[in-house]
């Protein structure tokens, strides 16, 4: 009977699931990865829970990377982190569908394999995310001087979107925080950034600004006003590349 | 004049904003580089939007104008001297602490500072430098900075210039000779492209000299490294677009331009050498086709002559640039998916950058199909009349003119709003809009 490991959905689990699903296919020729809280039982398979474990993440990092390159590795590692529940199954098929190549190096390019098309869509899907809160992240600047930013991102895109600032802002104190997944991203000035796993949800309501926070808001919202052309108005194109779930936290769109 | 003193910020921010958002050049693309630890900021080289306007336009960089006062007196220009208008002016420290705070917020990619011609254009000129020179140095910003070149301003300002901005741009404004002398007397050809090829060739000299440095291991500043751009007003003179994209064209041979920023005429002080305010507002669906052309000519190896001709001067209204060519050149189609090189699956309807260099790589590790190539990001429903997928068409296709653009339109070909949402009256845009009707029967 084919056997399904059941894994947590991050990355350390699912990595895991495959290294435990990639013995098992070695073995019995087939296995199933599937993600805990997504899972759909069939008849004939056995579920069988996998043990996160960084040891075997690590390992199945450094396979993926060895046999398939570091493009397919990145790709793997973005669909890891997509919101759809298949991607164990989907990452797992693309890694067997490599064995069969000549040059598995050549995998993510091979995309009429369901597998890997499935792959390359959900890595997709994570990196325009990624890139639009690259884009429409706001930061709020605390009584303390720390910038805190909120996010409601449909995949875990909170540790493809760190390093961005990190970089461009190393000598501030700054938190991203993620409330669909409750990861938080903190940055100390001029340290290494952190992840923060299990978040409690946000306390609405006491955050204390500092007094040119508010300067500041209203000044954006007054430049967002001024630069627009109103001959050329157009909602509907403003929506299409600025969709309105990502308004939330932005703060040229609060009410006034 | 009028002229206010000790003017709010908020103020003036509003003034000049207002005054410098008829600028298109304001993307934050074109270099790559991280921070090095001592300041704020790093590049991407794909560029960062960070919000979007009203008008459906993308917000990317802090773009204003340095002051808006000026002495010239360009027809088209809301800044024109002889306009009445509230002016302002900013002090470099403003500039700085306004884009400090606003990139540290995420809210912008960076600075885009342009300027009235206050006195002069080397008074300008020194005056950006020196608000450049605050923010590079003294706040050690190193996000992405564009700045214009004031035309008439002096070669070793703009040199000085150049080393402290990753893009610098003049604009061109009107594609001919004849138009700038009716609607911008104080700028002339020469001025313009003076500042234009200062910066291509500093551009040269520096790749003479990187290598040298590169091997010594020093860093040193580089001079406008995202290159430079240029913006054309698009309905303000009677040019065709033939004549434009002919500019366009000789711009990035000969000046090694980035990109030439096309923007459709919007009517904000009346002359009677100026177009009347019109109903139907800016020619936008006009400065869309430009843009499409001008991406075929930088990305998919078309040329301008193969676009347009002396008879045929004008885009089709009801068609993109690429689906006209192909439909007025079905000898060379379909092309067989499985075989046709990179360069001609780049002139299919349908196939853009990215679906052929997938296309190719795919293919040699098997054989596609339709829905494969569905899923490789090729759009198929304007696609299909021009490829075959193992030798054959996804439908049976007559491949003639008249039948494959009925099912073009048919099938929903995208027209910008302004355009559909007028319906069938968009007929009558072909009356001023120096459009030739199109050449085809049978469209109910």
């Amino acid at each position: 009977m084919k056997r399904v490991f059941v894994c947590q959905d991050n990355v350390t689990g699912i990595f895991s699931a495959l290294y435990d699903a990639w013995l098992e296919c070695r073995k019995t020729g087939e296995a199933g990865v599937a993600v805990r809280g997504f899972l759909e039982q069939k008849l004939f398979c056995d579920y069988v829970e996998s043990m996160p474990s960084a040891k075997k993440a690590a390992a199945v990092e450094r396979m993926i990377l060895k046999n398939l390159g570091e493009t397919a590795a990145r790709e793997l590692y973005y669909a890891a982190l997509s919101r759809d529940g298949e991607k164990g199954e989907a990452i797992l098929g693309a890694m067997l569908a490599a064995r069969k190549l000549r040059d598995s190096r050549r995998i993510m390019e091979q995309l009429q394999e369901p597998h890997v098309a499935r792959v390359f869509e959900l890595s997709r899907n994570v990196k325009n995310e990624t890139h639009s809160f690259l884009e429409f992240i706001r930061f709020r600047e605390l009584e303390s001087r720390i910038l805190l930013a909120r996010i409601r991102p449909k995949n875990q895109v909170l540790s493809c979107i760190a390093p961005h600032f990190a970089d461009r802002l190393p000598l501030e104190n700054w938190m991203i925080l993620d409330e669909t997944w409750h990861m938080a991203a903190v940055h100390e000035k001029q340290k290494q950034w952190v992840l923060v796993r299990d978040v409690p949800d946000f306390p609405g309501g006491q955050l204390k600004f500092s007094a040119q926070e508010e300067e500041m808001t209203r000044l954006w919202q007054g430049f967002c006003r001024s630069i627009a052309i109103e001959e050329r108005r157009n909602e509907k194109l403003q929506r299409t590349h600025l969709p309105l779930w990502y308004r939330e936290h932005m703060v040229e769109f609060f009410p006034a | 004049m009028r002229i206010a003193k000790d003017m709010e910020l908020y103020e003036k921010l509003a003034i000049l904003s207002d005054a410098a958002k008829y600028d298109v050049a304001c993307t934050s693309s074109g270099v790559d580089r991280n921070g090095d630890g001592t300041g704020m900021g790093n590049c991407r080289k794909a560029g960062i939007c960070h919000s979007f306007s009203s008008d459906g336009r993308c917000i990317s960089l802090l773009k204003i104008l340095f002051t808006n006062e000026c002495v010239f007196d360009c027809r088209y220009c809301i800044n024109r001297r002889s306009n009445d208008i509230r002016r302002a002016s900013f002090t470099p420290e403003e500039v700085c602490r306004l884009t400090m705070e606003f990139y540290r917020r995420n809210y912008i990619e960076g600075l885009f500072l342009s300027s009235g011609v206050l006195k002069s254009p080397d008074y300008t000129m020194e005056l950006l430098y020196a608000t450049l020179l605050k923010l590079r140095t003294e706040y050690r910003f190193q996000g992405y900075i564009h700045v214009k070149a004031i035309p008439g301003a002096s070669p070793e300002l703009i040199r000085r210039i150049g080393f402290l901005a990753d893009r610098m741009s003049v604009n061109l404004e009107l594609p001919t000779e004849e138009g700038l002398r009716k609607l911008a007397p104080h700028k002339s050809r020469k001025t313009i492209l003076t500042p234009m090829r200062l910066v291509q060739n500093g551009r040269e000299e520096e790749r003479g000299e990187l290598a040298v440095y590169r091997g010594a291991g020093e860093k040193r500043p580089r001079f406008v490294p995202a290159g430079q751009s240029t913006q054309m007003i698009i309905g303000a003179t009677p040019e065709t677009d033939y004549q434009i994209m002919a500019v366009a064209e000789a711009l990035y041979q000969k000046f090694d331009l980035k990109r030439v920023f096309y923007s459709a005429f919007v009517p904000v002080t009346e002359d009677e050498n100026l177009p009347a305010l019109s109903e139907k507002g800016p020619p936008l669906l006009r400065e869309h086709r430009l843009y499409q052309a001008d991406w075929l000519i930088r990305y998919y190896h078309f040329q301008v002559s193969e676009l347009l001709d002396e008879a045929h001067p004008n885009f089709n209204v009801l068609l993109d640039p690429k689906c006209d060519w192909a439909l007025r050149h079905l000898e060379e189609f379909p092309v067989e998916i499985g075989k046709a090189d990179y360069r001609t699956l780049l002139r299919v309807p349908g196939i853009g950058c990215k679906s052929a260099g997938r296309i190719v790589k795919a293919r040699r590790l098997g054989p596609l199909d339709f829905g494969d190539l569905k899923k490789m990001g090729v759009v198929l429903k304007r696609a299909l009349y021009f490829i075959t997928c193992n030798g054959k068409m996804m439908y049976p296709v007559r491949m003639e003119e008249d039948y494959i653009l009925r099912n073009l339109l048919d099938a929903g070909e995208r027209l910008p709003d302004s355009v559909r949402n007028m319906g069938y009256r968009q007929l009558s845009l072909f009356d001023d809009q120096n459009y030739p009707a199109p050449g085809f029967t049978g469209v109910s």
